[in-house]
């Protein structure tokens, strides 16, 4: 358990790092809050010849701009608990941070190492793609935007290329008489999820307007429920009763089974979570109105 | 034996452990810490393959790896192996090289050496090494083992199965005749791991000037490992020492010899060159030793009463794919086969028992040693009887428990004075009002509350007679200490226990200051080093305490004889009626006409010319104290009280009581951390720790991502009761304790399970998964 050797480089502008990542391509990673990196060079799954650090470009705000929070790709994960652009405008967004890791974790990971690693459940790639985020990411050759749902291929796979990093990520500011929430279910606290679902609403005069609908779990990565969100829209939040509607969904599921837990429990759970995580966010849009 | 104490003053006290300052600053050593000049760092190549011929082992590539390296195999430690056997005429020999020769029988298992000046070379080295194997069938489940027609894990084999064979007293067929109810289950428990929070690692070195082998390991028994190595490798034992330095943690996974022990130190002498070897946690999950992987099938033959008239069980355990030294293969099987009868009253009993050869991690001791299994068995079995014949499962309980000591069950085993009643009813007590919210939770399809206790009785600190009957390699059972005084008053107390957790550099220093009526402060008590502590085997069993601390007590009564001797001449006193306490010798109601302690030990060591005429000078004594014959009985109730969920499968525990009765208490803090330190890793067997291989024999979980440990976040309060009933088995009327908090949790857990879903449980680990397929078939059962 100790790494193959590699070298190690500080960047301190996004320029350089750009470079030394074109320079390096396949054989130079970035390096983050390191918490899924290390434990994985260690194990010698990742055997980078090169790390580039990027801690220290600033790349660590969030703002508020042209409708959008832009939150920089080295935020780290406990920010977001105490920051009000955050907790006013995205609740399951807020549910879902408090289930990352452990305090550790939460003071050293950053939402870009999440959404490069891409484990298939974790909790941001699935918050970024409930919230309609668009990943930015620089190389360079220039700056790619990226719609979060289109980011993701598959287990610990994305669409970023060698010499390609992130450097923030940007979520459109929901109207007014907006909610959401998040649920998952981990066999112990602070676990990747064994399945999470997270919701978000719009709503007038008490019906829903919009929904948007993610969860993981189910295969390979996150994935957002279309047909579900269409069924959502004119559900009344006093009887979010939605049941037929998230049947139909988890039906068309194809999930892992394994040692950890059999298809079966996967799918009810996605539905379980899902049926939760819409009573909440309801419950929550008819306290705030 | 019993020979009881004047005035316990320490013993029984709430002293906070000395040896946590040192553990808590960080200034303690382990295995790690020890950095020897031109050392050599030692990394192992590990199968890859659960079951193959190792065809060639391809070095070639190390030759141009810029560094300077060693390679090992099994060519070149000729026949040095790990050999466990019983003297069973039944036992199939299995032996464990140092280095795999010719053919790997699990993944994990050491096929090569690699030696290189730091331990970041040695693992690049290791990487270079090429394997080349050619796969033979695998054996991963309890029925290819048992099937003649899959070839042996050995030449010579005639089926995969250790050894086979029976235990019984009685007269089963009368039981069953007798019976109006006859109830027969099968229930199994999951292979885990042991997982102390330091891996094994061993580091050696020899000196030529003294002809000296030292051994460092992190183990709970130095002194087997000195004989082991002495004689594998024909050493003369006087000039081996072996040092368990801070061993963090072992729960029994370090209470065997392994072949890298035998290893290091033969390298050491081969190459010339210290050698240290420190495991990482993916060796440690897939190649140290396992635990539990038991399946056992009952049949209890009961009255139209409710009165238990016999058992028939049948055990199976998959061992793995070698013999451990010193329990061997049959430990598990047989432990399980010898405690089934558990705390109930009944004489006819049969058991078979076997041990089943797979292409796993060999099967070894970790905290409870086959009882968690047993227990688990016998305790859901309880459950089920209850609930067929439509009794209390307490009641039920209590009808059949032993009242009458010393008690002789079926198999011949007496059991010293208990409380088995007694802690039943305490926890019918505790539990009346979960029991009542309970039952009013039965309306509610989807969050169920369960209440589920199990009761049992722990053999510990069995002597010698208990290991003869058995013909298990470890031989004995019995603890050695010395107590020795310093001119100062102070006293040495050198103990062959090796401490990695237990407190004892504690409870034998309060042991040790009663006796001689000085401070437990000024008591210094060394352990785990061959050269300083005398011949015994070491921390497991449950015996510390007992047998440790009543050895401690013997031996610092005789040094505590003489000092009372010498004050009677010195203050012109009968001797017997001198009483030490508070660092002074007094005639007895007269405090006044004193000495010091001190002054007494300066006498005996310097002073000389001061003592009584013809005293031989000095202050020292050696006591070795072995079990009683079939052991002390300590026995305990475990309750958990539940809530699932059972839409989602998530359980909490809301609340886990435990009424124990370990006999005398020698320090409260001690036994309470004990006791919940057990019921923590008890959680972890009844709802997370599972380590599960494929089809092919590859491992799944060799990472705490998928190997899942119970953490903090997800243990209740763990409520603590106690009852004493000294035993008169042992100088201080201890028990023992160290792991009895590891056998109920999982029955108990179960049984609330069973009780929350109203469904016979036969399997652990109750995971979410689990328990959300339990919950479907519940409702499946209701709707039939
Ligand atoms: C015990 C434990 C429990 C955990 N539990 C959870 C959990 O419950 N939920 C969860 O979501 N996560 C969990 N994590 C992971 C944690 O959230 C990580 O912090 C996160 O996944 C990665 O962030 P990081 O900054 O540490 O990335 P790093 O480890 O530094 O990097 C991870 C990967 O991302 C790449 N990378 C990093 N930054 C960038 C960038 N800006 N652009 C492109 N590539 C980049 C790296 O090259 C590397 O491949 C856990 C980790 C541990 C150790």
């Amino acid at each position: 358990m100790r790494p193959s050797e590699f070298e190690y480089h500080k960047a301190d502008s996004l320029e350089q790092a750009l470079a030394l990542l074109q320079e390096f391509g396949d054989e130079g990673r970035p390096i983050a809050g390191g918490q899924s990196l290390v434990p994985m060079m260690n194990l010698r799954l990742a055997r980078p010849a090169h790390l580039v650090d990027i801690n220290g470009l600033g790349l660590d705000t969030i703002e508020k701009k042209d409708g959008v929070i832009r939150i920089g790709a080295l935020v780290r994960h406990e920010r977001y608990l105490a920051e009000p652009l955050i907790i006013d405008n995205f609740p399951a967004f807020i549910d879902g941070v408090r289930a990352i890791g452990h305090p550790t974790i939460r003071r050293n990971g950053t939402i870009g190492g999440s959404l490069a690693h891409a484990d298939p459940t974790a909790e941001l790639p699935l918050l970024c793609m409930l919230h309609d985020g668009e990943i930015i990411a620089a190389s360079a050759g220039g700056e790619r935007r990226l719609p979060a749902t289109r980011f993701f291929e598959g287990a610990y796979m994305t669409v970023l290329e060698a010499g390609e990093m992130i450097v923030a990520v940007e979520l459109p500011v929901p109207p007014a008489s907006s909610s959401g929430a998040f649920v998952e279910m981990a066999e112990r606290r602070g676990d990747f999820a064994i399945a999470a679902c997270g919701v978000t609403l719009e709503h007038a005069r008490g019906r829903v307007t919009r929904a948007a609908v993610a969860c993981s779990g189910a295969g390979q990565t996150a994935m957002r429920a279309p047909q579900l969100e269409e069924a959502l829209e004119g559900l009344e939040l006093a009887h979010p009763d939605a049941a037929a509607a998230i049947a139909a969904f988890t039906e068309t599921l194809n999930p892992p089974d394994d040692h950890s837990a059999s298809a079966d429990y996967r799918r009810a759970l996605v539905g379980q979570l899902t049926e939760q995580a819409l009573a909440t966010a309801c419950s929550r849009a008819m306290e705030a109105s | 034996m019993t020979q009881q104490m004047d005035r316990p003053k320490h013993i029984g006290a709430r002293i906070q452990r000395f040896e946590d300052t040192r553990l808590l600053a960080g200034t303690a050593r382990y295995i790690d810490d020890i950095r020897l000049p031109n050392m050599l760092h030692l990394r192992f190549v590990r199968a890859q393959m659960a079951h193959a011929k190792v065809l060639e082992i391809d070095t070639e590539a190390l030759e141009d790896i810029g560094f300077p390296t060693q390679v090992f195999t099994g060519a070149d430690i000729g026949d040095l192996s790990i050999k466990a056997h019983q003297d069973y005429p039944e036992m199939q020999y299995s032996e464990q090289p140092l280095l795999a020769r010719e053919r790997v029988r699990f993944v994990g298992e050491a096929v090569a050496a690699v030696l290189a000046d730091d331990a970041y070379q040695a693992e690049d080295a290791a990487e270079m090494v090429f394997v080349d194997y050619e796969p033979l069938q695998v054996v991963t489940t309890m029925d290819q083992a048992r099937d003649p027609e899959v070839p042996g894990l050995f030449d010579g084999w005639r089926t995969n199965i250790f050894v086979e064979r029976q235990m019984k007293g009685g007269d089963i067929a009368q039981a069953k005749a007798e019976a109006a109810h006859v109830i027969k289950r099968t229930y199994t428990t999951q292979r885990q791991a042991g997982v102390p929070m330091e891996g094994r690692g061993v580091a050696a070195e020899y000196d030529p000037a003294s002809r000296m082998l030292t051994v460092w390991s992190s183990t709970q028994i130095p002194h087997l490992v000195r004989t082991y190595i002495a004689e594998e490798l024909g050493l003369p034992e006087s000039r081996l020492r072996v040092v368990a330095p801070d061993v963090g943690g072992g729960f029994g996974v370090k209470g065997q010899v392994f072949p890298e022990e035998v290893l290091v130190p033969w390298l050491a002498m081969k190459t010339g060159r210290p050698v240290k070897w420190v495991e990482d946690r993916r060796e440690h999950l897939t190649s140290s030793i396992h635990a539990r992987d038991h399946s056992h099938t009952l049949e209890a033959y009961v009255s139209e009463d409710g009165r238990l008239l016999g058992l028939k069980a049948d055990i199976s355990v998959d061992v793995g794919a070698y013999s451990t030294f010193p329990f061997t293969a049959a430990g598990d099987p047989g432990m399980a086969a010898k405690v089934m009868p558990g705390p109930y009253d009944f004489q006819h009993y049969e058991a078979t028992f076997r041990a089943l050869a797979t292409n796993k991690c060999p099967i070894g001791t970790y905290r409870g040693v086959g009882r968690p299994s047993a227990v688990f068995a016998q305790e859901r079995l309880m459950d089920d009887i209850a609930n067929e014949l439509g009794l209390d499962p307490i009641e039920f309980r209590l009808k059949n428990v032993v009242r009458d000591f010393p008690y002789t069950n079926a198999l011949g085993f007496t059991y010293d004075p208990g409380s088995y009643a007694e802690t039943l009813e305490k926890m019918r007590d505790l539990l009346a009002e979960d029991r009542a919210a309970a039952e009013a939770s039965s309306n509610d399809p989807d969050k169920r509350i369960g209440v589920g206790l199990a009761c049992f009785v722990e053999q510990t600190a069995h002597g010698t007679p208990d290991f003869t009957r058995r013909r298990v390699p470890i031989e004995t059972g019995y603890i050695a200490a010395r107590v020795e005084m310093t001119p100062d008053g102070q006293a040495l107390v050198d103990i062959g226990l090796q401490n990695h957790g237990q407190g004892h550099e504690t409870v034998m220093a309060q042991v040790a200051a009663d006796a001689l009526g000085i401070d437990p402060k000024d008591v210094h008590v060394r352990h785990g080093d061959t050269l300083t502590t005398p011949y015994s085997v070491g921390t497991w069993g449950s015996r510390g305490g007992a047998l440790g601390g009543g050895a401690v007590h013997v031996a610092a009564g005789r040094i505590a004889d003489k000092l009372k001797a010498i004050a009677g001449h010195l203050l012109q006193s009968d001797p017997q009626k001198i009483v030490l306490q508070n660092g002074i010798a007094h005639p007895e109601g007269q405090p006044d006409r004193h000495v010091a302690v001190a002054k007494l030990a300066r006498t005996a060591l310097r002073n000389v010319d001061q003592l009584p005429a013809g005293m031989e000078p000095g202050l020292e004594a050696q006591y070795s104290l072995d079990g009683p014959n079939d052991g002390t009985y300590s026995n305990a109730v475990h309750a958990a009280v539940v809530e699932i969920d059972t839409k989602t499968g998530k359980m909490q525990l809301k609340r886990f009581v435990v009424v124990e009765d370990c006999g005398t208490i020698l320090n409260p803090l001690i036994v309470d951390g004990q006791v919940r330190g057990g019921v923590v890793q008890g959680i972890g067997s009844a709802m997370l720790e599972h380590f599960i291989y494929d089809e092919d024999g590859q491992p799944l979980t060799v990472t705490f991502a998928d190997y899942l440990m119970p953490l903090a976040t997800e243990i209740p309060e763990i409520e603590l009761h106690h009852i004493e009933t000294p035993t008169p088995l042992t100088p201080l009327g201890a028990k023992g304790l160290g792991e009895g908090g590891a056998i109920g949790p999982a029955a108990a857990i179960a049984n609330a399970v069973a009780d929350a879903l109203g469904i016979e449980v036969t399997k652990t680990p109750l995971n979410a998964n689990a328990l959300w397929h339990l919950a479907r078939q519940a409702e499946k059962n209701r709707a039939e």
